[in-house]
C-alpha cells in the first residue's frame, strides 16, 4: 500500500458525490440518516474527555478534537433557552458542502454538529435535533435544539 | 341490502375509502382479522420474489407506549426544527383560522401527532432483509395490502414512519424490539377500529401526474 498523502480535494470530491447519491436516492429524507456520521470519532476521541454533564464542556472537548485533528478552523457557540447556535469556521469539508449548494442542495450533515449532539445525548440523555445548516463565507451556522425527552428511551 | 361490487369496484372502494387513522377505540382488533391482514402483506410482490419483509405484531402496553414515545420523539424533533427554521408557517401560510394554525403546531411541535401507537390495539412493525435489491420498494409493497385489508375489513390504520426515520430512532426501536442488524426496520402501522368516520385528504389530478410517453406530455388533455 502507498504511503503517499491523500489530497483533501480527492477526499473532499469522492464524499460529495457519495452524498449527492444519497440525496439522489432519499431527497430531503436523508438527513435523518445521517446522523450517527462521526461515531466512530465521538467513541474513540470525544466520550472519555468529556468531564461533565455541561454544554459547555461538551462543545469545548468536540472542538478541541476537531481542532487537533485540522478538521476544523475555530468552534464558538451560542446558547439561549433551549437552542445552540454553533458557528464552525474553516471545516476541511466545507468544499463538499459548497458543491452541494451549487447544485441547489442545501446541506444535510455536518460531522461537528453531530459530535456535539452525540455529547448531549449521551452525557445529559437529553435528545437533539439539527434544524439548519447554513454555509456562507467559510463560515457554517448550524442550529441545535435540545429537547426535555430523555435519548434513553428503551 | 348490502351492496354488490364487481371485483375492479370493490378493490377501487377499498383504495378509495383508506385513511389514515390514528384514533382508535378500545376494542381489540380479533386475531381472524389480524390472519387476514398478514396474509395480505406476504401476498405482495417482491424483487427475484425475495420477500424480505417480516414483521412483528405487538400487544403489550408497556411496549405499545414505549413506540408512541419513540415515534413522538421523532416526530417531534422534526417538527420543532421546522417550526423554527419557519418552514411550518410557510407550509400553513394559507391557514386563515390562528386558534387552527396555534393548535396544529402544538401537535406537531409536541410530537404529539405520532403518539398514537401507545392506543393502538394492535402495532404491526415492518422489517426487511437488507440483503436483498429492493428492500424499501418490497416491503413498501407490503405495507400498502395490510392498508387495503385494514380498510376491506372496516378497521383503520396508519403508516408511520416516524419511529424509524431518524438513525437514532430506528436504534431506540431496534433495541426495544430485539431487531438484529440484518433487517432495517421500515415502518410502524398502528391498527384498530376508528372512533370516527374520516374526510378523503386532496389529490392531485390525473391529469397533472401522468405523462405521455415521456416526461411533460399530458396523457390526460383539459
Amino acid at each position: 500500500m502507498s504511503d503517499k498523502a491523500i489530497s483533501h480535494d480527492y477526499l473532499n470530491g469522492l464524499v460529495f458525490e457519495l452524498e449527492k447519491a444519497f440525496w439522489d436516492e432519499r431527497g430531503r429524507g436523508c438527513r435523518f440518516r445521517m446522523m450517527e456520521v462521526g461515531r466512530g470519532i465521538y467513541e474513540n476521541d470525544c466520550k472519555d474527555r468529556i468531564p461533565g454533564p455541561e454544554i459547555p464542556a461538551i462543545v469545548q472537548v468536540v472542538k478541541a478534537v476537531l481542532l487537533e485533528k485540522g478538521i476544523v478552523g475555530d468552534v464558538s457557540y451560542a446558547q439561549e433557552d433551549l437552542t445552540l447556535r454553533i458557528s464552525v469556521q474553516g471545516c476541511l469539508h466545507l468544499p463538499v458542502e459548497e458543491r452541494m449548494l451549487a447544485k441547489g442542495i442545501e446541506p444535510f450533515t455536518c460531522v461537528p454538529a453531530n459530535l456535539i449532539i452525540m455529547g448531549i445525548e449521551d452525557k445529559l440523555n437529553r435528545q437533539v435535533e439539527l434544524a439548519e445548516i447554513k454555509c456562507e463565507n467559510g463560515v457554517c451556522q448550524l442550529l441545535l435544539v435540545v429537547f426535555d425527552r430523555p435519548a434513553s428511551v428503551v | 341490502m348490502s351492496d354488490t361490487f364487481t371485483l375492479a369496484e370493490a378493490t377501487l372502494k377499498a383504495i378509495q375509502d383508506r385513511r389514515s387513522i390514528r384514533e382508535y377505540s378500545p376494542e381489540p382488533v380479533s386475531d381472524e382479522d389480524l390472519d387476514l391482514i398478514l396474509e395480505a402483506a406476504r401476498q405482495a410482490p417482491s424483487g427475484e420474489n425475495a420477500q424480505p419483509w417480516r414483521f412483528i405484531v405487538v400487544k403489550d402496553e408497556a411496549t405499545r407506549k414505549k413506540l408512541g414515545d419513540i415515534s413522538g420523539g421523532g416526530s417531534g424533533r422534526r417538527f420543532t426544527a421546522e417550526f423554527m427554521t419557519k418552514k411550518m408557517q410557510q407550509r400553513f401560510a394559507t391557514l386563515e383560522d390562528e386558534a387552527k394554525k396555534k393548535a396544529a403546531y402544538e401537535k406537531l411541535t409536541s410530537g404529539a401527532v405520532s403518539m398514537f401507537a401507545a392506543t393502538a390495539p394492535v402495532n404491526i412493525i415492518v422489517i426487511g432483509r437488507k440483503d436483498v435489491w429492493d428492500l424499501p420498494f418490497d416491503t413498501s409493497a407490503a405495507i400498502e395490502n395490510i392498508l387495503l385489508m385494514v380498510t376491506a375489513l372496516g378497521l383503520g390504520a396508519c403508516w408511520v414512519i416516524a419511529p424509524c426515520i431518524d438513525v437514532r430512532d430506528e436504534i431506540r426501536l431496534r433495541k426495544l424490539l430485539n431487531i438484529p442488524d440484518e433487517y432495517k426496520a421500515v415502518s410502524l402501522i398502528s391498527i384498530g377500529h376508528p372512533t370516527r368516520p374520516h374526510r378523503p385528504r386532496p389529490r392531485l389530478a390525473l391529469k397533472d401526474i401522468v405523462f405521455d410517453e415521456s416526461f411533460g406530455n399530458p396523457y390526460y388533455k383539459e
